[in-house]
């Protein structure tokens, strides 16, 4: 999975996918939470008087705020730990989609639809985030399903996150050296897949 | 000998006595409790559910600040949470306790929880005593669980009584709040506090994560549906509608908020007993009273101050808690409570 890792992220174009995707899903697993959200009264501000709540949580896997970081109309309650783990999501989700993608442009014997473990994994993350603190998802979905959701928290972002790293070492282990034979050398590489 | 072990055992005891935390008592309170409680303590123990956060997830306001009514940022139409209290008045905007639930105040010498859970649209207050209350996580009916940081004892705010912990079935002394605009508070109270945003948190308080009252919208559209179980569902009403409720140690009583602003003086019979309910349009509310001597009051013969309805024969009423509240959850906690719709209803 290492070298899957590597190769993904020594590459420009996969890199800067990686990087959009982390980024995208970071912005949506905060906006979820209620981290990030609108109200903002224009202009900017940024304070951070909480430094001392860095680790006081608020729910599984879900940290107080320590600053407040406002441009235009948007407004940041900014956790240090909810960020970095919406972050860690974020990456093993652009990792799950782009090396998925390479997948999908081997030669048919190379892809066993591992990809869409990863892509699946994405979701209960992001349920976890909304089960918390800010039920927005379930608000407008209106559904009276907050107390299972809320029970289930606890396991849905570790179990997210295994997923996630489930659905990359499948990958891997299709795009490594291990099945070069298979694939007929042409592990992570794929222009050579595409030429064929 | 004998006087040097006295001596080592006085010292002993002195400290052990110095060295023992020192135990702090629950909050105040009646048992068996002055309000009905019409499911078992065990019922609502298995009622239970997690709301998402842990405990103290969503964190009390321990250390509240106040501004004048003159430096506040609040728009005329915004809901706030209004105490008047030994002729001290202070308002606490419902966008900020959205967040918090509960502030632990003193207001006129006393110590008071002012609490509002945003899932059943209710606002109570409680005296606390030595100690604080916090939220638990937890919920019932989905409503607010909070819990005593003297004993850990748990009350469901509606219900004012413990229902787990050392003080299981012992009541809470409640305190009349009002649920109302900023507007409406600020005319009847001009030199009201208001609660700051310098709670110690960081929040976005410009933003209800539920929904809004101005206009409402979201989970607080008397048509959108509840998001946790109920012990008990009654479909007379939408479930967010909105009824006006006072509890006796006879039942319930909940008066739509339509019956209590066109008829403005409710006599109704619970369990008995007969209580009357006027109604202030400054602030749109209800002031519940029992009424055993069976006086009539007249609305066109009141007025409203900062103490309340005054008028002839008011002040031989007996005072009630009441209160706003969600139709769904009024009806799951008292499933038989009486509903009083206007005269013309049967």
């Amino acid at each position: 999975m290492r070298t899957l890792v590597r190769a993904l992220l020594s590459r420009p174009a996969a890199l800067a996918a990686v990087v959009v995707i982390m980024v995208a899903y970071l912005l949506l697993y905060l906006w979820l939470t209620g981290d990030l959200s609108g109200g903002g009264s224009g202009g900017w501000q940024a304070v951070f008087p909480a430094w001392d709540r860095v680790w006081q949580r608020r729910g599984p896997f879900q940290f107080e705020p320590v600053g407040l970081l406002a441009l235009g109309g948007l407004v940041w309650t900014f956790s240090l730990l909810n960020t970095l783990i919406a972050a860690s999501m974020g990456l093993l989700v652009g990792l799950n989609v782009v090396a998925g993608w390479w997948l999908w442009h081997r030669p048919r014997q190379c892809r066993p639809g591992a990809g869409s473990t990863g892509l699946l994994g994405s979701l209960p993350a992001l349920l976890a985030g909304g089960a918390c603190c800010a039920p927005l998802i379930l608000v407008w979905l209106g559904l009276p399903i907050a107390g299972t959701v809320a029970s289930l928290a606890p396991v849905l972002l570790p179990g997210a996150a295994l997923m996630l790293s489930v659905g990359l070492w499948r990958i891997s282990r299709h795009l490594a050296p291990s099945s070069a034979s298979e694939c007929r050398g042409l592990a992570c590489n794929p222009r050579e897949g595409r030429r064929r | 000998m004998t006087l040097s072990l006295f001596r080592g055992a006085a010292l002993s005891t002195a400290l052990f006595l110095l060295s023992s935390p020192p135990v702090l008592a629950g909050p105040p309170g009646a048992s068996p409790p002055d309000v009905p409680v019409a499911h078992s303590l065990a019922s609502f123990r298995e009622a239970v559910r997690s709301g998402g956060p842990g405990k103290d997830g969503i964190p009390s306001i321990d250390r509240p600040r106040f501004l004048p009514a003159t430096e506040a940022r609040l728009d005329d139409g915004e809901k706030i949470i209004g105490v008047y209290h030994r002729g001290q008045a202070r308002a606490y905007p419902q966008r900020i306790l959205v967040w918090h639930e509960i502030v632990n105040d003193q207001l006129g010498g006393d110590a008071l929880s002012i609490t509002y859970c945003p899932l059943t649209g209710t606002a109570l207050g409680f005296r606390r005593g030595e100690t604080e209350l916090g939220v638990s996580g937890k919920l019932v009916n989905s409503n607010l669980v909070m819990y005593d940081r003297a004993t850990d004892s748990e009350w469901p705010q509606i219900l004012g009584v413990a229902i787990d912990g050392p003080l299981a079935g012992q009541g809470l002394e409640e305190l009349r709040v009002f649920w109302t605009t900023w507007g409406a508070w600020r005319a009847r109270h001009p030199g009201s506090e208001v609660l700051s945003e310098q709670t110690g948190f960081v929040r976005n308080y410009r933003r209800d994560p539920y929904g809004s009252y101005n206009p409402v919208s979201g989970y607080y559209a008397p048509d959108s549906r509840r998001l946790f179980p109920v012990m008990h569902r009654d479909d007379r009403f939408p479930p967010k509608t909105e009824v006006f409720g006072l509890r006796g140690p006879e039942g319930a009583l909940a008066i739509t908020r339509q019956a209590l602003r066109e008829e403005g003086v409710i006599d109704v019979t619970l369990g008995g007993w007969r209580y009357t309910v006027i109604h202030d349009p400054g602030l749109d509310t209800g002031w519940a009273f029992r009424n055993p001597q069976g006086i009539e009051i007249r609305p066109s013969s009141l007025d409203f101050t900062a103490e309340g309805a005054i008028g002839p024969g008011v002040d031989r009423l007996e005072p009630v808690n009441g209160f706003e509240a969600m139709w769904f959850a009024w009806a799951a906690f008292y499933p038989d409570t009486r509903l009083y719709q206007g005269a013309a209803s049967p």
